[in-house]
């Protein structure tokens, strides 16, 4: 049962953790969740500090420091220059950094020595104080070893929340029931209008997250509730005019206790420390909705990572260590990361998407949340396989799941489109993912994908069936069909000898028209003699005169074929056809038609390969 | 017209008695002075030779006969003289059976369905009662009746027969004999009833399907519907799907399709449509005005699901269209407009099967049906609303026996028609000559009374053109003929083009 359960299991910590030196007494561990830096602080820094970024591709930087008292904060400049260490309330230093040894110290103080809760590095060279006053922005000249004053604001904060990637602070005043998101970039600070939540109601700093979901920044904010009711995280999307929070999304987590929050491909993973399991909602499913709130339920069912172990060097052999997985000595940060201080590991969150699609129990709402993941054509294609493959697959689902495909691909084409009409000729067409498009499936991927494995003859059936629902879906998005699926239509339905259907999805025009096509149904002209005619219609519709004639030449229909010629006929080909039919009167009419037009008169002087049909002529008719 | 002596005639379908130019001048005009009779049936019976090759078992060939009121020796009489003229006329070894004999007052019509089973047909031909000089003549419209037609007529109602009892000669090995019998009598009595003589006319030759002229996309919805319930349900085998009386989708040949087509359109429908109007066009007696509007029944099977206890009556048929012959047992679904036929696999069917598809069906068909009947209020032109004299032309595919009149205004066979009755039989006798065409042709045949009948033939169709148009020449017809086929054979190759 619970190997069962562990195959499931579609969430993993990194194979190759960052592994840095535990905490201990001599030992502190800071994040830097900017650039990702894990910084080993050995007894202040007179011991060394040893860096390590977010891959073990990176070697660690390590370096020494001067003791001035243990360290509260340390961050790197984001191009790993200058190091900030903040030890006083009311101080942080700054030192030039030359890749493994420390250059310069400089400092600089807060203004009017109000405390400093925290500090950020806005851009390479300017750094953000954060105090219980309000923001304070400087630039870091370091050159001149010093600090240039920038700009300041005044706010009251308690405490706040930094989102590197969008540059915004979220500052926590009055025990969080007050959260004013400010944003920090090009050597200004701006307000933003505060996050709009029930009065009154506060919140504490691990319980608020800042993340972006779908390139939109989002405040995410757990809210425990009171007796029987559950845990809900409400989402306040910076999306409104002027990036207001709008309260979003609910996510119902069904479940009480302490939470922590990732955001994996866009997909927000909450974990539930008692249950030892995570949850995973898609915000960019519809949902329930109240007209302004969309709530959603976790799209698959709530799943443990799977095991995670470490090698241990051994006394004799390495030994395998296995993890504690949701330890509570787990820290997590945004967007992936999770961090066992004791253990001294640092891992990053994936999502296996095979498995957590495949667990999606629902088709449609599967396919819609697949095709929003990076590199999930593949698996969706597999799954879309595996359902039609089934004993009795659900043709509505798998429509549906048509649909959004052809939704995505639909706008990808009008894109498209419009990058072509924007560009010049000659410039090379955009690739295949542009960023509103994630999973892009056309009709050769379907194709390959899907019908090419179902065409063998315990599927035909199948085969049919889903091939009217991709093309009927084409249709609804109004997507031209490609010649392949066209042919596959024709060839499955004549494999299945239903000439009954073909005959009527010709007639509604379910299968369009094309010379190929109509080639097709004429060799299939002797299963069935509908098929000849189906294809006349089809060159008719297509004005392929030429092809007309040949069909009624080859047809014995000699006259019919030379009335549609008219003017440009070829008198060899219809005399000899005419010949070789065996019928006087018929070759009589033809060699009279082209003697007596005056166009065709005077070939008949100058070209010798015409005279034989002359003597043919008179050879059966001197008689008479 | 004057009298002339007959002889007894026999025809054979490769020869041909009568001209054709003979047959549309001689219709004669007839006067509000007159009285006329209509084509009436004499008499229908079936018989099977090798039942009673004994001198005075001659009773036992007979295994139906119509009137009931015929006494056994008449019966023996009437069947006796057409095995003599079966046989009289096999030695002269023609092409193919005998199939018609014409007198002067009877038109006997013969169809050998299953070796040594015939149906034989006796039509009293239609009259035309005189008054002159305060005497009264009758004259025989012998032209009247015109063979292909009632050959048509008669092989519909042995394919009848065919579609809910079997072959003849299947029947006769499962059954006792007198089942057999009693199953004819029931069968052909109340069929008899059915068979509108006196209007019957190239469609009966057709005996074609009108399909509904629909856009891609709700025709897609349509298909849609039918696979997602065959892959539901395996043991529907084949489905149909009809708006109205205008086949949409038929997954069965249309050879079989035709028949049951007819079935549906002439009986089970119209009958259907008449229950419908008699409990008004709102439910009445539904629980709740607020519960869920429920659109759909069925109409062969359990016709009402709340009170039901057994499935009903699940009508069984045979269809012979495919590869070997099949038995199927069809339901009806009848929603709003639409009726979903359901060729199910023979097998014990339960009332849950229909509640499961009633639920299934009843919640995906409305919003089929109501894209259908947008797009058909769209289609603003019937044949009803074109002005009288606009040309009426009527089409048909052999291949898919697709037929489209504007001709008749409905498909009852009610005589309900916007051109002259002499235009149809000629637009008949142009189809029976058609073999002279070969792959494509024409004939333009201009009437005394100045209507004008075009039948061309190419690709397999068949187009025919009724114009009345006073004074006009071959050049204004062509031209005219030329312009409907423009606008109505768009899409298709029909020669020229």
């Amino acid at each position: 049962m619970e190997s069962e359960e562990l195959i499931d299991c579609y969430l993993e910590l990194s194979k190759d953790p960052v592994r840095f030196e535990a905490v201990n007494q001599l030992t502190n561990v800071f994040f830097d969740d900017s650039n990702k830096d894990v910084f080993a602080v050995r007894s202040g820094g007179v011991m060394g500090v040893v860096v390590k970024g977010p891959s073990n591709q990176h070697k660690p930087l390590k370096f020494r420091m001067e003791d001035h008292g243990p360290v509260l904060s340390i961050k790197f400049s984001l191009d790993h220059k200058i190091l900030a260490v903040q030890r006083t309330n009311n101080s942080v230093e700054f030192m030039n950094f030359n890749g493994d040894s420390i250059e310069a110290e400089y400092s600089q103080p807060s203004k009017k020595s109000s405390n400093i809760l925290g500090f950020v590095w806005v851009n390479t060279n300017e750094v953000a104080y954060i105090t219980d006053h309000g923001v304070e922005l400087y630039m870091v000249i370091s050159e001149k070893k010093s600090l240039k004053f920038l700009k300041t604001t005044s706010i009251a904060v308690q405490w706040f929340v930094w989102c590197s990637l969008n540059k915004i602070a979220l500052l926590a005043s009055a025990h969080g029931s007050i959260l004013q998101p400010v944003v920090l970039s090009g050597g200004s600070i701006s307000k933003l209008p505060k996050v709009e939540t029930e009065p009154g109601r506060m919140a504490l700093e691990r319980d608020v997250t800042l993340a972006t979901l779908y390139g939109v920044p989002a405040v995410l904010i757990l809210r425990h509730q009171s007796g029987p009711q559950t845990a809900e995280v409400h989402v306040h999307t910076l999306s409104g005019p002027g990036q207001a929070p709008v309260k979003s999304h609910v996510l119902k987590l069904g479940l009480s206790g302490r939470f922590a929050i990732n955001v994996v491909d866009d997909l927000i993973l909450v974990h539930h420390q008692a249950s030892r399991s995570s949850k995973v909602f898609d915000t960019a499913l519809s949902g329930e909705t109240d007209g302004t709130v969309r709530y959603h339920t976790s799209i698959a069912p709530a799943k443990s990572f799977k095991p995670a172990t470490l090698d241990i060097p051994g006394l004799v052999e390495p030994q395998t260590h296995d993890c504690e997985l949701y330890s509570p000595n787990w820290v997590v940060f945004q967007p992936n990361v999770v961090i066992d201080a004791k253990l001294g590991c640092l891992w990053h969150i994936y999502l296996c998407l095979p498995e957590f699609s495949r667990l999606i129990p629902d088709l449609s709402i599967c396919t819609q949340v697949t095709l929003k993941r990076t590199d999930a054509k593949e698996v969706l294609l597999k799954i879309l396989l595996e359902s039609i493959k089934q004993e009795k697959p659900d043709l509505y689902k798998i429509q549906e799941a048509f649909n959004h495909i052809n939704s995505v691909y639909r706008s990808w084409a009008d894109e498209t489109v419009l990058n072509q009409m924007a560009n010049s000729p000659g410039v090379p067409i955009p690739s295949r993912t542009t960023p509103n498009t994630r999973v892009l499936i056309d009709q050769e991927d379907i194709f390959d994908g899907i019908f090419v494995k179902l065409d063998n003859e315990d599927d035909l059936g199948k085969l049919e069936w889903v091939l009217l629902s991709y093309i009927t879906s084409l249709a609804e998005y109004g997507i031209a069909v490609n010649h392949n699926l066209n042919e596959l239509t024709v060839t499955t339905l004549a494999r299945r000898e239903k000439f009954t259907a073909l005959q009527q999805f010709l007639q509604y025009g379910v299968v369009s028209d094309s010379k190929p096509l109509a080639c097709l149904l004429l060799s299939l002209g002797n299963m069935h003699p509908a098929a000849l005619q189906m294809a006349l219609d089809m060159l008719a519709r297509i004005d392929a005169k030429e092809e007309i004639q040949e069909v009624l030449l080859s047809e014995g229909q000699i006259l019919s074929a030379l009335k549609l010629a008219g003017e440009s006929a070829n008198p060899r080909k219809f005399l000899s056809a005419a010949e070789s039919a065996n019928d006087n009167t018929l070759f009589h009419s033809v060699l009279f038609h082209f003697r007596n037009s005056p166009q065709f008169a005077a070939t008949f002087k100058k070209d010798e390969r015409l005279i034989k049909f002359v003597q043919h002529y008179t050879t059966i008719f001197q008689d008479m | 017209m004057a009298e002339r002596p007959r002889i007894l005639q026999a025809t054979t379908p490769g020869t041909f008695s009568r001209s054709l130019l003979s047959n549309i001048t001689s219709t004669p005009n007839v006067s509000a002075m007159s009285t006329k009779n209509e084509v009436e049936l004499k008499n229908f019976f079936i018989f099977n030779s090798s039942l009673g090759p004994k001198e005075g078992e001659e009773i036992k060939k007979i295994v139906y006969y119509f009137p009931p009121t015929d006494s056994n020796d008449q019966q023996i009489k009437n069947v006796g003289l057409v095995e003599g003229i079966i046989q009289f006329t096999e030695t002269f070894k023609p092409s193919s059976e005998v199939s018609s004999l014409h007198t002067l007052k009877q038109r006997q019509l013969y169809y050998q369905p299953e070796k040594d089973f015939w149906i034989v047909m006796t039509l009293i031909v239609p009259t035309v009662k005189k008054n002159k000089d305060s005497t009264s003549t009758i004259e025989y419209l012998e032209d009247d009746i015109q063979d292909n037609v009632y050959s048509a007529v008669l092989q519909q109602a042995y394919l009848m027969y065919r579609l809910f009892w079997d072959t003849f000669h299947n029947a006769f090995k499962k059954d006792d004999i007198n089942v057999f019998k009693t199953r004819l009598d029931v069968f052909y009595s109340a069929y008899i009833k059915t068979m509108k003589l006196a209007h019957s006319d190239i469609l009966n030759i057709f005996s074609g399907i009108q399909y509904l002229p629909l856009d891609m996309q709700s025709f897609l919805k349509v298909q849609t519907f039918i696979n997602e319930l065959e892959c539901n349900y395996n043991d529907i085998v084949h489905s149909a799907f009809l708006y109205n009386d205008h086949l949409i989708w038929s997954g069965i040949e249309p050879s079989d399709m035709k028949i049951a087509y007819q079935y549906l359109i002439g009986t089970l429908l119209p009958a259907n449509m008449e229950t419908e109007l008699q409990g008004g066009s709102m439910p009445r007696n539904s629980g709740s005005p607020f519960a869920a509007l429920h659109h759909g029944r069925f109409i062969t099977g359990p016709t009402n699901l709340k009170t039901a206890k057994t499935v009903g009556k699940v009508p069984k048929i045979y269809l012979f269209g495919g590869k070997t012959p099949c038995t199927y047992r069809l339901a009806v679904y009848r929603a709003l407009s639409a009726s979903v036929c359901l060729f199910i696999k023979d097998v014990e069917l339960s009332l849950g099967f229909f509640k499961e598809l009633d639920e299934f069906m009843s919640s995906k068909i409305t919003s089929i049906v109501s894209d259908i009947a947008e797009y058909c209020s769209k289609q603003v032109l019937t044949p009803s609303s074109l002005p009288e004299s606009t040309p009426r032309f009527i089409y048909f595919n052999k291949l898919n026996l697709a037929y489209k009149s504007t001709v008749h205004l409905d498909n009852k066979q009610s005589g309900n028609i916007v051109c002259a009755r002499d235009s149809l039989k000629i637009i008949a006798d142009i189809n029976k000559k058609k073999g002279i065409f070969g792959h494509s042709g024409e004939v333009i045949v201009k009437t005394m009374n100045d209507y004008w009948v075009v039948g061309k033939t190419s690709n397999s169709r068949e187009f025919y053109i009724a114009i009345n148009q006073k004074n006009a020449s071959l050049i204004d017809i062509s031209d005219e003929v030329k312009k409907i086929c423009d606008t109505e054979l768009k899409g298709i190759f029909f020669h020229p083009i």
